[in-house]
C-alpha cells in the first residue's frame, strides 16, 4: 500500500478530541486547581488534623471538655469536607476514598449495625489506623465518627471507661487525616492529576482539551446537586409531614446536617465562580451563570436557616418548606447547568452518556 | 403506585397514522427495528423499519430503555429506564390496544427482559430494592403478563438479560451496582460492587454457572449482552473505577472458561472513555459491534480471535442491532440512524435538532 493511502486511513481513523471546541477559559484547570480546590482541600486537611489531635487527646486524659473539643473538631471536619466533596473526580474517586471518608447515602444503616458490632466486640483491629484501613468503609470516615462521638454510649467518652470506644474514634481521626493530606497532596503543583488538569493535549491521558476539564467540572456541579438533594434532603423529607424521616438524613445525630448541605451547596456555588464559565460567555448569555448562583445562594441560605434539630425539622412545616424549597431549587440549578450552561459553553451532554444505563 | 394507564384511544390514534405496512406478505418479511427515544418533548417507543422511517408510534409515560421481543407473535415490551416501574405490552403493528404492566411492589424495572423462545413467558430484571438484591420477574405472556413468580438473579443490579440457544438457560448480567429508587439514581455500594455473569435454568430458577472478573476489575461493571454464532456470551462494561484507568471494556465468556476481556487499540479504548452502552452482532453472528455514547463511536470486533476490526464515528450514538452481515443499524441521542460496518456506512437519517433523540438500545423484532 502506498504511505499517502495509509495516512488517509490514518486520517479517517483519527478519534475526535470532542468534536466541537468549547468555550471555555485556556486556563480553567489551574482555576480550579489553585482558586478552588487548594485552599478546600487545605481547610479539610487541617481540620481533620485537628480531629486527630482532639481525639489523641480525649483517649490521654478523658473529661467532659475534652470530649466537646472532639466534637467541636468534628464540626469542622464536616464543614471543611463540604466544598471538597463536590470534587468527586480524579483523587477523590481514587481508591474508593470518597466512600472512606463520607459512606454515604447508607440505605441500609451499614455504618450503625458495624459500628455497633465493633463497639460491642472491642474488636481491637478496628482501633489501630493500619487495621481500620482493611475494613469496610462504614467503618470509617464522618459517619462512623459521628456515632463514636454522638451515638449512644459516646458520654462514656468523657468518663474513661469508654477507652476502646476513644481508641477506635482516634483510628477513625487518624485516617481521616491521612486520606485529607493524600488528597491534598494530589492536587499540588507537581502531581500528575495537577499536571493533568491543568495542562490538558492530545497525549495527556485524563483530559485533551480545556473543553474536556471543563466537562469533568460540569459533571461534578451537577453529582454534586443531585447528591445533595436526592441523598441527603429528600430522603429523610417524605411526600408529607407524616412521612418524614429525620434520621435517614446523614449526620442527624450530631446536628450537622444542614450544615454540610449549606457547605456543599456553597461549595458548588465556589466552584462555579473558580472555573469562571461567565468570563467565557458573551453579555447575552452571562446571566445564565447568575441565575444559577442566585438559586444556589437561595438554597444554601434556606438550609443555613433550619433551626430545628435535624431528627425533628423534616417533620416540623415550618422547616419543611425551607427545605423543600432548597430541594426545588437545587434541581433547578442542576438543570441549568446541564442544560443552558452547557449548551452556552459548548459542551453537548449526551442523551446516553449517562451513568448506570 | 405510578399510574401506568395508557390512553387507547391516543394509542390507536398513533398506530393508525403510523403504522402503515404498504402489503401484508412484504411487510411481514422486513426487519423492524424497536427503540425507546424523546421526541418534540414527549417519550415514546418507536418501530422503525430498515430505512428508519417510523412504523408504529407508542406514547410512553417517561423515559423508556430497552425492550423484550417477541418476534414470532410479532410484539414486544418496552420497559422504562431503571428505576422506572411501568412496562407497555405492544403488537408491533398495531392491531391490538398496548398493555400496560407495572412493576410488583417493593420492585422496579431495570429496563430489560426477554421472552421464551415459546412466547408463553416473559422475564424481566428487576430490583428487590429493599432487599438490596436482583430479581428476575417472571410474567405470563399467555395471561396478560400477570406475574407468576420471580427468581433470584444470582447478584446485584441485574441489567440486561439474554436467552441462550437452549431456550432455557438465562445469562443475566450483574452489575454489580447497588441502587434504591429513594434516593434516584445513586450508586450506593461502588467501593465493594462485585459484577458477575450469572447462568440461570428459567425452569427452576437454580444457577448452573457463574463467572466474575478479576478482583481487580470488581469496579468494572458488566451491563449488556449478546450471544454469537458459536453460543459465546459477549459483554460490554462501564467501569466506576478512577478514570485515570482504562481497563478493557469488552469481554467473552465461553461456558466453563473464564471471562476473556479484550482492550483493543490504546487510542479507541480511550475514547470509549470507560463506558459502552449497548453491544450488539451482525446478522452472521460473528461481527460483534460495541458503542459508546461517550466517545461518540462503534467499534467493531472479531468474535473468533476478539480483535478490533474498526470503528464507526457516531456522537451519542448507542442504539444498535443485527443489520446485514458485518453491520448493524445504529441510531444517536441527536436523530442520526446510520447503517454501519467496520469499514463502511450510510447515513439513513442525519443528525438534526428536529429529530428524535434516539435512547440507549435499538432491538431488531
Amino acid at each position: 500500500m502506498p504511505r499517502w493511502m495509509l495516512a488517509v486511513l490514518a486520517l479517517i481513523c483519527a478519534l475526535p478530541a470532542h468534536a466541537q471546541q468549547a468555550q471555555v477559559a485556556a486556563d480553567i484547570g489551574r482555576r480550579v486547581a489553585e482558586l478552588y480546590a487548594a485552599p478546600a482541600l487545605s481547610a479539610f486537611s487541617g481540620a481533620t488534623r485537628r480531629l486527630d489531635e482532639a481525639m489523641r487527646t480525649l483517649c490521654d486524659a478523658p473529661a467532659p471538655p475534652a470530649l466537646e473539643e472532639a466534637r467541636a473538631a468534628f464540626a469542622g471536619s464536616v464543614r471543611a469536607w463540604g466544598p471538597v466533596s463536590i470534587l468527586r473526580f480524579g483523587p477523590l474517586v481514587e481508591e474508593n476514598r470518597f466512600e472512606h471518608i463520607f459512606f454515604w447515602p447508607d440505605v441500609r444503616g451499614v455504618t450503625l449495625r458495624q459500628v455497633q458490632g465493633v463497639l460491642g466486640k472491642k474488636d481491637e483491629s478496628a482501633a489501630m489506623p493500619e487495621g481500620l484501613a482493611e475494613k469496610s468503609v462504614a467503618l470509617q470516615g464522618l459517619p462512623a465518627m459521628e456515632f463514636v462521638l454522638f451515638g449512644s454510649g459516646a458520654e462514656s467518652l468523657a468518663e474513661g471507661d469508654g477507652a476502646f470506644r476513644c481508641r477506635y474514634g482516634a483510628a477513625i481521626a487518624a485516617n481521616l487525616a491521612e486520606r485529607a493530606a493524600v488528597v491534598e497532596r494530589a492536587w499540588r503543583p507537581g502531581a500528575p492529576f495537577h499536571a493533568a488538569l491543568t495542562r490538558p493535549a492530545a497525549d495527556n491521558a485524563l483530559y485533551r482539551t480545556p473543553g474536556e476539564v471543563a466537562g469533568e467540572v460540569v459533571k461534578a456541579l451537577s453529582t454534586a446537586l443531585q447528591f445533595v438533594r436526592d441523598t441527603e434532603l429528600l430522603p429523610a423529607l417524605g411526600d408529607s409531614a407524616q412521612e418524614a424521616q429525620g434520621r435517614r438524613a446523614p449526620l442527624w445525630r450530631s446536628n450537622l446536617t444542614f450544615a454540610l448541605a449549606g457547605a456543599q451547596v456553597e461549595g458548588v456555588a465556589g466552584l462555579l465562580r473558580a472555573a469562571d464559565f461567565a468570563g467565557s460567555l458573551d453579555a447575552a448569555r452571562r446571566p445564565l451563570v447568575d441565575s444559577v448562583l442566585f438559586d444556589l445562594d437561595h438554597a444554601s441560605q434556606a438550609l443555613r436557616a433550619v433551626e430545628a434539630p435535624a431528627e425533628a425539622a423534616f417533620a416540623k412545616e415550618g422547616e419543611r418548606a425551607r427545605i423543600a424549597y432548597a430541594a426545588v431549587a437545587l434541581d433547578g440549578a442542576r438543570h441549568s447547568i446541564g442544560e443552558q450552561l452547557s449548551a452556552a459553553i459548548g459542551l453537548t451532554m449526551g442523551f446516553n452518556a449517562l451513568d448506570g444505563d | 403506585m405510578r399510574s401506568t394507564a395508557i390512553d387507547r384511544r391516543t394509542f390507536l390514534a398513533l398506530a393508525g397514522g403510523a403504522a402503515l405496512a404498504p402489503q401484508g406478505a412484504w411487510a411481514s418479511e422486513e426487519a423492524l427495528f424497536l427503540g425507546a427515544r424523546l421526541n418534540g418533548g414527549r417519550f415514546e417507543a418507536a418501530v422503525i423499519d430498515e430505512r428508519g422511517r417510523d412504523r408504529l408510534v407508542l406514547p410512553l409515560e417517561a423515559r423508556g430503555h430497552s425492550f423484550a421481543v417477541d418476534a414470532p407473535r410479532r410484539r414486544a415490551v418496552a420497559f422504562a429506564r431503571s428505576p422506572g416501574r411501568f412496562a407497555i405490552a405492544f403488537d408491533v403493528e398495531g392491531r391490538d390496544a398496548p398493555q400496560a404492566i407495572a412493576a410488583a411492589p417493593g420492585r422496579h424495572f431495570y429496563g430489560h427482559g426477554v421472552f421464551t423462545g415459546d412466547g408463553r413467558l416473559m422475564l424481566a430484571t428487576e430490583n428487590d430494592f429493599e432487599a438490596g438484591r436482583g430479581v428476575i420477574g417472571v410474567y405470563d405472556a399467555t395471561d396478560g403478563f400477570r406475574r407468576l413468580a420471580e427468581f433470584a438473579s444470582q447478584g446485584v443490579g441485574p441489567h440486561e438479560a439474554v436467552l441462550l440457544d437452549d431456550g432455557r438457560t438465562l445469562c443475566v448480567a450483574n452489575g454489580g451496582i447497588l441502587t434504591h429508587p429513594d434516593y434516584g439514581r445513586a450508586k450506593l455500594n461502588l467501593a465493594t460492587m462485585a459484577p458477575s455473569l450469572a447462568y440461570i435454568d428459567i425452569a427452576s430458577g437454580a444457577v448452573v454457572e457463574q463467572a466474575a472478573l478479576a478482583p481487580e476489575l470488581h469496579q468494572l461493571s458488566i451491563r449488556h449482552m449478546a450471544v454469537d454464532a458459536a453460543g459465546d456470551v459477549w459483554f460490554g462494561c462501564q467501569y466506576e473505577g478512577a478514570a485515570s484507568e482504562r481497563p478493557p471494556l469488552v469481554g467473552r465468556h465461553r461456558r466453563g472458561r473464564p471471562a476473556e476481556l479484550f482492550a483493543g487499540p490504546r487510542d479507541v479504548l480511550h475514547a470509549m472513555q470507560n463506558y459502552v452502552g449497548s453491544v450488539a452482532l451482525d446478522a452472521s453472528g460473528t461481527v460483534l459491534a460495541t458503542s459508546s455514547p461517550r466517545g461518540g463511536l462503534i467499534a467493531f470486533w472479531d468474535t473468533q480471535s476478539g480483535r478490533h476490526l474498526g470503528h464507526r464515528l457516531l456522537p451519542d450514538g448507542c442504539g444498535i442491532a443485527p443489520a446485514a452481515r458485518g453491520r448493524v443499524l445504529a441510531t444517536s441521542g441527536r436523530g442520526a440512524i446510520l447503517s454501519a460496518g467496520w469499514n463502511s456506512q450510510g447515513v439513513l437519517a442525519e443528525p438534526g435538532k428536529a429529530g428524535p433523540a434516539w435512547d440507549n438500545h435499538l432491538r431488531r423484532l
